[in-house]
């Protein structure tokens, strides 16, 4: 964006203007080539150090790590040393065409984060959604308060809350403790890897996969891939659901604030009741923000990361292509595989919002 | 679309930008075998030592070994404590700007190794057969000794002498069914008998008290699907299922040390790391160490963890970097780190005399003789990690011993193969 030329700036005089505005248009006039060249060149001059930047930290780190994605490159020597092997798409055939431990733990990373997209997204808009309706009403005594507290969660360290939530959820933490009470055995939350389908299953009396399920995809069996989420991804999906609501429900706040009462009076003059009002004139004028609500949540939740790092490397229920970039980059020192991972997951992401946006843009023009 | 690169792929980049604006893509400095010029001044020199620190007690014991040495012998070490060592490592190393001296785990050794990156300067120090020959194969790469063994520890088993008594038990267990026959007589009023971390590192002790082994003796071959490494699993799983033995997430712990400490157990698994935990966490708490117990085979097993002292091959100032090492490897050195944060000398004469001041950490230094060190193969982090994942489910049988060890076996030998 940056990098497009300055368009050439407009001297319109307003109405009014005086002595100055029609001596600058006259000097214009005069020398009008000269000075457009000069003006790209400050233009070109300003925007230099926000491009150096730019360059410095974003353009040449991504090309560097498109590098590596091509390398074997162990991460302690310069990635241009000697040492270093090209080794052409290796990288992303251990990942995608070659069955092994590589493919497998990707595909696996692949599903839990799949899983936690499918629940957290739909979650999250609908919760930031009604929250936002509620602090809008007009009638509500202490709105300001609700605002601060439900948008609290937003701005506490992602840290600091999934470490709450690690000690909440333990063996014989707060919500076993509370379901306990009520003569249910919780499980143990976030070390249980069994996804929640598979458990719904086996309750319902089915523990063997049919034999269709048997078939690999990425490593691991359809059945796997239809296990659901984990426990461990449930305690995430809630922990995100709560965190991220208290941002989105401020960008349905700032549109619902958008719209002016009078739509809303003239609706119920026309009889309308709250639920066909919510329904047929205020979801319709959020739509922009419904758009950018659930565009941004595609985005934010394929990137998983510190809180799957914080809940462990032990448990695999609660992989994401993210942490597995970096685990296999640090502990292994197989820095080529974690940026081909990278890739591959930023090649999904791009690929996922480009369709979502086909999906929008057509159901508007309906 | 800005927002749409990944946090993991910007941190690969931030390593990589610290290379090129250190401007230090030089080629890597090979070092054959054998062959170890040193180069730089031994005085007037300033040094760097990069180290993982356990805690304040070894970051304090470092920062004054360090001072000690440099006003010895007229130079100054900068001493950096890495809040994660790993990562801070490797992007030193990646930038061209090494540490002249910093602490490498066995597991490591390979991958720098490998790149040429490590001098090889061992044996300028001392003989080998002054350190446990343990330690030294395991820093031992195609006959070549690269790096001083700093320190080492071994596991044990712990015993909580308060339930002991109260369970009415004699002599500490020697061999399996001791240790079943034990565990299953402490595990009452919500105490479990033993409590082992879900992890190779803890399992292994099983596996080679029964005779099994990680990989061969020339390390060339993986060897995880044996049937004693089988047999030791399902004794594993066996008591996991009675419930006299937890791993630590079971009951809410990050480590069978917590477990232990809190009485949630009654016997843990852990190296000598536990002394000062106890010592610091649970200082009430009565307990003792014994060595592991004997598998069927009466064979005697543990695992051993160890550090070394790395010099890189980069380095400007190797001369004076071995004459630290030297220093800090010396017999009286090392008693001063044993004694101040309870890791065990790597010298034997070393070891020998800190056993006897103290006697609670014989039990951890009787394993040394026979105590099997982690896998060095590169890439083995990953492949240890999925077979860590599924050990807790062994106590509910939702995972199969036979088959962890051939996905283990199988994982394990494609790292092997060219």
């Amino acid at each position: 964006m940056a990098a497009r030329p300055m368009p050439e700036p407009r001297v319109v005089p307003a109405p009014g203007t005086t002595n100055h505005g029609r001596r600058l248009r006259l000097r214009r006039s005069r020398r009008r080539g000269s000075s457009t060249a000069g003006q790209n060149l400050h233009g070109w001059l300003f925007v230099t150090p926000a491009l150096a930047i730019l360059l410095l930290f974003l353009v040449v780190p991504i090309v560097l790590a498109l590098y590596v994605s091509f390398t074997n490159w162990s991460g302690v020597t310069s990635p241009f040393a000697g040492t270093v092997q090209r080794v052409g798409f290796s990288n992303y055939a251990a990942l995608l065409t070659e069955p092994g431990l590589d493919q497998q733990l990707f595909g696996t990373s692949l599903r839990d984060n799949l899983y936690f997209v499918l629940f957290t997204v739909p979650l999250q808009t609908a919760l930031a959604l009604w929250l936002a309706v509620i602090v809008n009403n007009r009638f509500l005594k202490g709105r300001g308060l609700f605002r601060l507290a439900f948008y609290f969660p937003s701005v506490t360290s992602s840290i600091a809350i999934t470490t709450v939530f690690i000690f909440l959820f333990q063996s014989s933490g707060a919500v076993n403790q509370i379901l306990g009470l009520v003569g249910v055995k919780g499980p143990n939350w976030l070390y249980d890897s069994r996804g929640i389908f598979t458990v719904i299953l086996a309750n319902l009396g089915i523990h063997t996969p049919p034999a269709w399920s048997n078939h690999l995809f990425l490593g691991i069996s359809l059945w796997q891939w239809l296990a659901g989420p984990s426990f461990g991804m449930c305690v995430l999906i809630i922990l995100l659901t709560w965190t991220t609501s208290g941002t989105f429900m401020l960008l349905f706040l700032a549109a619902l604030q958008g719209i002016s009462a009078e739509v809303e009076e003239a609706s119920e003059i026309d009889g309308a009741s709250p639920w066909q009002r919510f329904r047929r004139v205020t979801l319709p004028m959020l739509r922009p923000a419904l758009v950018l609500v659930v565009t941004l949540g595609f985005i934010g939740t394929w990137q998983l990361f510190d809180q799957v790092t914080l809940v462990g490397p032990y448990n695999q229920s609660t992989y994401t292509p993210a942490y597995l970039s970096y685990y296999v980059s640090f502990q292994d020192n197989a820095f080529g595989q974690g940026a081909a991972i990278a890739f591959l997951l930023f090649t999904l992401i791009v690929i996922l919002t480009v369709v979502q946006r086909r999906f929008v843009k057509e159901d508007l023009t309906r | 679309m800005r927002g749409t690169k990944v946090l993991a792929s910007l941190t690969l980049a931030g390593a990589l930008v610290t290379g090129v604006t250190t401007g230090a893509f030089a080629s890597a400095h090979a070092t054959p075998a054998g062959k170890v010029t040193l180069t730089g001044k031994t005085s007037g020199v300033k040094l760097t030592l990069m180290f993982g620190s356990s805690g304040p007690a070894e970051t304090a014991a470092v920062k004054a070994a360090a001072a000690a040495w440099g006003k010895k012998s007229h130079n100054k070490v900068d001493v950096i404590p890495a809040s994660n060592f790993t990562q801070q490592l490797d992007e030193a190393f990646a930038g061209g700007t090494p540490p002249d001296v910093f602490y490498l785990g066995s597991q490591q050794l390979e991958t720098f190794a490998k790149q040429g990156e490590l001098l090889p300067y061992a044996p300028l120090v001392a003989p080998a057969k002054d350190f446990y020959p343990a330690l030294v194969k395991a820093y031992t790469l195609d006959k070549t000794w690269y790096c001083v063994p700093k320190d080492f520890s071994n596991l044990a088993l712990e015993i909580n002498t308060t339930m002991w008594k109260a369970a009415g038990l004699g002599a500490p267990p020697t061999n399996w069914s001791q240790l079943e026959a034990d565990a299953k007589a402490l595990t009452r009023n919500g105490v479990v008998g033993l409590d082992v971390g879900n992890t190779l590192d803890r399992l292994g002790a099983f596996f080679a008290e029964n005779g099994g082994s990680y990989m061969n003796k020339q390390d060339t071959k993986f060897t995880f699907d044996s049937s004693q490494n089988l047999q030791a699993l399902q004794f594993v799983q066996s008591m996991a299922k009675q419930g006299i033995l937890a791993f630590p997430p079971q009951q809410s712990s990050g480590w069978a040390g917590e477990a232990f400490g809190l009485g949630k157990a009654a016997m843990a698994t852990e190296g000598n790391w536990i002394i000062g935990a106890m010592k610091s966490s649970y200082p009430s708490v009565k307990w003792e160490a014994v060595p592991m117990p004997a598998g069927p085979s009466g064979k005697k097993g543990t695992l051993t963890f160890t550090n070394c002292w790395g010099i890189p091959s980069a380095s400007k100032n190797t001369a004076a970097a071995v004459n630290f090492v030297k220093f800090l490897t010396s017999f009286a050195q090392q008693l001063k780190f044993a004694n101040a944060f309870g890791v065990l000398p790597s010298r034997n004469a070393a070891a020998q005399a800190y056993a006897k001041a103290n006697p609670s950490v014989a039990a951890f230094v009787a394993g040394t003789p026979y105590a099997m060190a982690p896998v060095p193969t590169v890439g083995f982090s990953t492949v240890q990690g999925q077979f860590d994942s599924q050990v807790a489910n062994l106590a509910t049988g939702g995972a199969d011993p036979a088959t962890m060890l051939q996905q283990l076996q199988s994982n394990a030998e494609a790292l092997l193969r060219p």
